[in-house]
């Protein structure tokens, strides 16, 4: 078409024959280099200004006008992006927001059909704030033909990886209306991935629509092929089939597909399970690891922990709001907020634990007791100073878009998010280990940890480390709360619901050994993991209380017991 | 000795309460005093002040000003004030005044009957209008059984309670739940169902109910399935994964009577794992425009709702009462109150119709006291911003219900509704 490389894009007129088929579209390509994009943008204001109850068939019928703003432009509609303006001779004009936000905000208005700036009655370019407008509205029908007709687009999508999802995806609709489409593409496609998805695609359609051979024949095409959505539909026809006239040969097919089907998703929740034990280790590792530190090397019992885990994920939100302000919540360095966010909130993390211990720990070192008790109370002025200053409400953090879907890989949805959370353990994690064994402020905290009085003799700065080595725990803590702002809420109470996990972690894993944290934590989240399916949450949960009071009754030390001046 | 009893019944024995019923609330106990010298002292300060007992009516507001439930509670502290002053404006109820008097119930269930104890003893409200949790209601009946009090309780529950003292003008399950499964089983066809919800007595039972009713629409019981999380829980990994496979056939929804913030991470676990409306929606009975500020709506779009009033019913009645409240919010002078950013909502507008159901009824009955104010209710109506509201003889309101989905702006569009629905409280064992 536009890029002239003689493919078809969509198919057009799909019940006429190919050569029929290729006139017209010989007609429609040399129609719009002519004039260009206004027949299909046309066909497309005319749906955006229809009456709702015909939009949709109207977004069907868009498969015969050929245009690169289709798509966007559906996907903005269906994202409520695409509004009307009525222009002073009451003529209604679609219209989308485009370019740089200024300072409040908004952007310039520009029309759907031609993609000029819309002017208002003073003659000078609208700059809009998309509150402050009406979207056209969808409903489930419309975003349903909308997806529909992206699906249909991509099948012709130059990526094989593109095609071959669209073709899965509009197989699984199971919709007649897709089933000429499908085969048109299948007497084209080249690529063999994509042939089989295409061939599956049309066995599903067939599956719920065709008549009794075709089914027959869709059994024998989906064998080994695992889609899970027609499961039940094959477990309807073993159960009812004989009486319609299969034949047993057919029915042992089907059989044999529902157990093929089964056994695959036996191993996907297999390894999805070992994924999310994996993920969930991660994130009890992440918001143990600063405690370790603090509790499990200097053998302080910071109850504030959690609380300084607040302090980095306020710190996430504050810059998130300060990026909005810089750069507008819809520039594209907005987005880098959150890279930016990591070192705000371990340094503000750190610097809040640092005046924790100058102000508290520093008084309280050997008694647990009192410090037990008095950073209960820092962590409640805490709370409060976070309620003060932000509001008893959550505050709303944005994923960046790079963190936001997921890459799906044997059946299993890998979500970029908890993805990131298990690469950022790996990374804090060496971090850390490497600060304590490879350079001279590891050195001096193994020192101070192992025997204080013994590095003072040999000139170490005792309290000068122990000031550090809590400010550094604290500001691991702070990353921990930046972590958890991508997965949860952000509230004042966020603090209290992790400080429990956060001890049992550490206590689990042996106090002052990182390696048993690390173990601990992934061991946790595994059986956590494994328990639920069988358990539900809430059991799951207790369950795994359960055990780690029962193995501390068997190991009271941890998993790994280490010895140091503060358990002495 | 009776009173013993049944506080001994309820789990909640305690010395102060046992003597609850004694003629005056001067002679309180020791323990009982010493518990609340202070705050009586001040009520009683504040009392005597320059209103006498003559020109003005005490009603009770008691709601969680603090901890976890504040976020949602505050709100219709708020409409209430916001009601009373409308009311003392035009002249108030029989010629007097409305006095408010607000207590804090801190989302902590037993200071929730505390504080009931206190405004029906000590304050001598006339009326309280409250609670919010269904297990801060179940700790308040008691109190209001034994002091012959009156609640109107406004937000949506699991039914299976019917007290003399309490006016339910909240969602029965027959005005939330099953007309909301009735939409996804008519208009969009679904077959299959994922009950998700925390894990308490609301979730519970109403998920009870609805099994009961899916069965009897002919949903077999392996297309059901039925999961709880704590409160709190931030971990949808497995959840979300179990709906992908649950969902694969393209034919079934969720039902979530998820509460409060959990409703954060699990949205945007399942928009994530690219789960969107079109595959398989969710209807959700606890989130309503309030709690949609706090959640990404981008991910939300085109899921379910179901209530008896969205701000975006389009009636001249809620446009009224928007703009009054919104005027009334921008001079309001109640310290901390939020001014910007405000929606309305269905527990709201139904707090705010309780209102003027009892004005209406004491108005008919001549009197605050509330064996004759309990009669004349019965029969009250009053048409609010969400449409009729009609007490029945069951203490539940008739009322509309209508389904909406969710629009990018946080805001419902309202997809269906029903008009005139019988809250009907008893609804177990029913569907056969």
């Amino acid at each position: 078409m536009q890029n002239g490389d003689g493919r078809c894009p969509v198919p057009v007129l799909s019940f006429c024959d190919v050569s029929f088929h290729f006139c017209i579209q010989f007609l429609v390509t040399s129609l719009l280099a002519a004039m260009p994009a206004l027949a299909a943008d046309s066909a497309l204001v005319r749906t955006l200004l229809a009456p709702p109850a015909e939009q949709a068939a109207l977004i069907r019928g868009l498969l015969e006008a050929e245009d690169d703003r289709i798509r966007p432009t559906l996907e903005a509609w269906r994202t409520g992006e695409v509004f009307i303006h009525t222009g002073a001779d009451g003529t209604r004009i679609p219209f989308l927001l485009d370019g740089e936000a200024d300072a409040s905000g908004a952007r310039s208005a520009v029309a759907v059909a031609d993609g000029a700036p819309l002017t208002g009655p003073d003659g000078r370019p609208l700059v809009l704030l998309s509150s402050s407008l009406t979207a056209i509205e969808t409903n489930a029908v419309i975003r349903r033909a909308i997806r529909d007709i992206s699906e249909v687009i991509g099948l012709s999508d130059p990526a094989p990886d593109v095609r071959k999802t669209a073709a899965e995806r509009l197989g699984m609709t199971q919709r007649a209306d897709y089933e000429p489409i499908l085969e048109l593409r299948l007497g084209r496609e080249q690529n063999a991935g994509v042939r089989r998805a295409l061939e599956d695609g049309l066995a599903l359609i067939r599956l719920s629509h065709g008549s009794i051979e075709a089914k027959i024949e869709a059994i024998r095409v989906l064998e080994g092929s695992n889609h899970l959505g027609v499961v039940d539909q094959l477990k309807t026809l073993v159960a009812e089939g004989e009486k319609e006239g299969v034949t047993p040969e057919v029915i042992r097919a089907a059989q044999r597909t529902i157990i093929s089907t089964e056994r695959h998703f036996f191993w996907v929740n297999f390894f999805g399970t070992a994924f999310r034990g994996v993920s969930l280790g991660s994130v009890l590792l992440v918001t143990a690891l600063g405690l370790a530190i603090t509790y499990g090397l200097m053998g302080v019992i910071n109850m504030a922990h959690g609380e300084i885990m607040v302090v980095g994920a306020y710190a996430t939100f504050v810059t998130q709001n300060l990026f909005a302000g810089w750069f507008g919540a819809d520039g594209a360095l907005y987005d880098w907020y959150f890279v930016a966010a990591l070192p705000v909130a371990f340094l503000s993390a750190g610097l809040v634990g640092l005046a924790l211990e100058r102000g508290v720990i520093r008084w309280l070192y050997r008694r647990p007791l009192e410090s037990l008790l008095a950073t209960w109370g820092v962590s409640l002025a805490l709370q409060q100073g976070f309620r003060t200053i932000f509001g008893p409400a959550n505050v709303q953090i944005n994923s960046p878009a790079f963190l936001q879907g997921n890459v799906t890989w044997f059946d299993i949805a890998f979500t970029y998010n908890r993805i990131f959370v298990i690469g950022f353990a790996v990374v804090v994690v060496v971090g850390t280990w490497l600060l304590l064994t490879r350079t001279r402020f590891g050195l001096y905290i193994r020192a101070v940890t192992q025997n204080r009085a013994m590095a003072s003799c040999m000139g170490v700065q005792a309290e000068r480390v122990n000031m550090l080595t809590f400010a550094f725990g604290s500001g691991l803590a702070g990353l921990a709360g930046a972590c958890l702002s991508q997965l949860g809420n952000v509230g004042p109470g966020l603090g209290q619901s992790h400080i429990v996990d956060c001890f049992m972690v550490v206590v689990a894993g042996g106090v002052g050994n990182i390696a048993g944290t690390v173990i601990a934590a992934l061991g946790i989240g595994s059986i956590d993991q494994m328990l639920q399916p069988f358990l539900g949450a809430v059991m799951g949960k207790i369950l795994v209380l359960v055990f780690i009071i029962l193995f501390l009754q068997w190991k009271p030390g941890g998993l790994f017991p280490t010895r140091n001046r503060s358990l002495d | 000795m009776a009173s013993g009893r049944r506080y001994a019944h309820t789990g909640r024995p305690s010395p102060s309460s046992l003597r609850i019923n004694r003629p005056t609330h001067i002679s309180m106990t020791t323990r009982f005093k010493s518990r609340f010298a202070a705050a009586a002292l001040a009520a009683a300060a504040f009392i005597s002040a320059p209103l006498t007992a003559q020109d003005t009516i005490k009603v009770g507001v008691l709601h969680s000003l603090s901890g976890t439930m504040a976020i949602s509670e505050t709100s219709l502290r708020d409409v209430l004030l916001f009601a009373f002053d409308e009311i003392n404006a035009a002249g108030g109820v029989m010629g007097k005044k409305i006095e408010p008097v607000v207590v804090d119930g801190a989302s902590d269930w037993p200071l929730f009957a505390e504080q009931a104890k206190k405004l029906l003893e000590q304050d001598k409200v006339a009326v309280v209008f409250g609670c919010w949790t269904s297990v801060s209601r179940k700790s308040v009946l008691p109190v209001f059984e034994q002091n012959n009090g009156l609640l109107f309780y406004p937000v949506q529950y699991e039914g299976e309670e019917l007290s003399k003292n309490i006016f339910y003008t909240a969602e029965a399950v027959n005005q939330q739940a099953t007309p909301g499964v009735d939409y996804l089983l008519g208009e969009l066809g679904k077959k299959k169902f994922y009950l998700l919800g925390s894990d308490y007595v609301y979730p519970r039972t109403t998920n009870l109910v609805l099994k009961e009713y899916l069965t009897s629409k002919g949903i077999p019981a392996a297309n059901i399935r039925e999961v709880y999380t704590p409160f709190g829980h931030t971990d949808y990994q497995r959840i979300v994964a179990e709906i992908k496979q649950f969902a694969a056939s393209g034919d079934a929804a969720v039902v979530s009577t998820l509460n409060g913030d959990t409703n954060v991470p699990f949205f945007r676990e399942l928009a994530n794992a690219g789960i969107d409306s079109a595959d398989c929606p969710v209807i959700s009975f606890s989130v309503s425009e309030d709690e949609f500020r706090g959640l990404p709506t981008k991910d939300l779009i085109g899921h379910l709702g179901a209530w008896s009033y969205f701000m975006s019913v389009d009636t001249p009645a809620n446009t009224a009462f928007k703009n009054k409240f919104f005027a009334w919010l921008a001079k309001s002078t109640v310290p901390g109150i939020e001014k910007t950013g405000r929606v309305t909502n269905s527990p709201m507008v139904l707090s705010y119709g309780g209102v003027y159901l009892w004005k209406a009824a004491v108005e008919k009955a001549g009197s605050v006291e509330v064996d004759k104010v309990r009669a004349a209710l019965i029969g009250a109506s009053f048409d609010g911003p969400g449409g009729k509201l009609t007490v029945q003889a069951n203490h539940h309101v008739t009322k509309n219900v209508y389904i909406g989905e969710t629009l990018p702006n946080g805001q419902f569009k309202i997809l269906k509704s029903y008009e005139q629905v019988y809250g009907e409280p008893f609804l177990k064992g029913t569907f056969k």
